[in-house]
């Protein structure tokens, strides 16, 4: 739900460190979370996510959405609807 | 060029019944029973709605009957018919709107303020299929994909929903693995903003998580 309250300015001195870094590794977080980058990468961004609440959130929030992506199920084609459309396509199929 | 190597093979005794339509037509049933379901699953994931699906099975399997005899077997039937469902699905695209895809630039998406890299997805402590039993949540993560642009829908179903990994997408888009894995984290930045701005996430700042009721 949201609130009527304005948004809280980016304010880069509360986690001591640069915005820069933040957005570098913005960047890389899907290669981070497919587990596709060399170790010493991943425990640099294990470390910097470990340091900065704000993009140990943002990590989340994807991780989260990607989980939910991969969970989305559709149901199956009656076997009706096949047998139908099996008919329609071999008809197109013969007017060609 | 290469010669006809493969056609593709039964698997299973039961599949193809209409052998008395002629060799292509055995050939197609043997396709059709194997893998309309998948394809089906794939083409509602990139629709959304159940007609477009059908419409998009039908144009993918039509396309497949056509080509059967340029089909080489150098790719698994079922990238094959991924392949050709996908160019169905641009060109059906085209048709209806006939404009030029926008792209997405990851700049969009990079957070401005602090609320919005605390921006969150609902029902946090679910699991993905608790929380997809809310059908506010469904329907808020279907409509965000629906919103995608094509390119990077296709991008983020082949990957993210059917399984697949980024080089067998990029065999199905014509794209190299990088291009791929470019799009997909595009796509996954623009549904996670989309699943936390439409009044489902939380309000920035706060880091209680939200929990929506199951509405079945």
């Amino acid at each position: 739900m949201k609130t009527s309250r304005k948004p809280t300015p980016f304010r880069l001195a509360r986690h001591g460190h640069s915005k820069g870094h933040c957005l570098k590794i913005l960047r890389r977080l899907s290669a981070y979370l497919d587990d596709e980058l060399a170790p010493g990468v991943c425990e640099e961004i294990r470390k910097h996510l470990g340091a900065c609440p704000n993009c140990e959130v943002f990590v989340n929030s994807l991780r989260r959405t990607i989980d939910l992506c991969r969970h989305v199920d559709a149901p199956p084609l009656p076997a009706t609807a096949k047998a139908r459309l099996r008919s329609q396509i071999l008809r197109a199929a013969g007017r060609s | 060029m290469n010669t006809h190597t493969q056609r593709p093979q039964r698997r299973d005794s039961t599949a193809g019944t209409a052998s008395n339509e002629g060799p292509d037509t055995a050939v197609f049933d043997r396709l059709y029973h194997d893998h309309v379901d998948r394809i089906f699953r794939f083409a509602q994931r990139l629709c959304g709605q159940v007609d477009d699906a059908k419409d998009l099975v039908q144009d993918t399997f039509l396309n497949a009957y056509r080509g059967l005899k340029h089909f080489r077997g150098d790719a698994q039937p079922s990238t094959w018919l991924y392949t050709i469902a996908s160019r169905a699905c641009i060109r059906m695209r085209r048709k209806r709107k006939g404009e030029p895809e926008r792209e997405l630039s990851l700049d969009e998406f990079i957070p401005t303020s602090e609320g919005e890299f605390r921006l969150q997805i609902p029902a946090e402590g679910l699991t993905p299929e608790e929380a997809l039993a809310n059908k506010e949540l469904r329907g808020a993560l279907q409509q965000a994909i629906r919103k995608l642009p094509e390119k990077y829908r296709l991008v983020l179903v082949l990957r993210d929903m059917e399984g697949m990994s980024a080089k067998e997408v990029g065999t199905i888009m014509g794209l190299n693995e990088r291009a791929v894995k470019s799009r997909l984290h595009r796509a996954r930045l623009f549904v996670r903003k989309e699943l936390s701005a439409r009044g489902l996430g939380q309000s920035t700042g706060s880091t209680r998580p939200t929990r929506l009721s199951h509405a079945g």
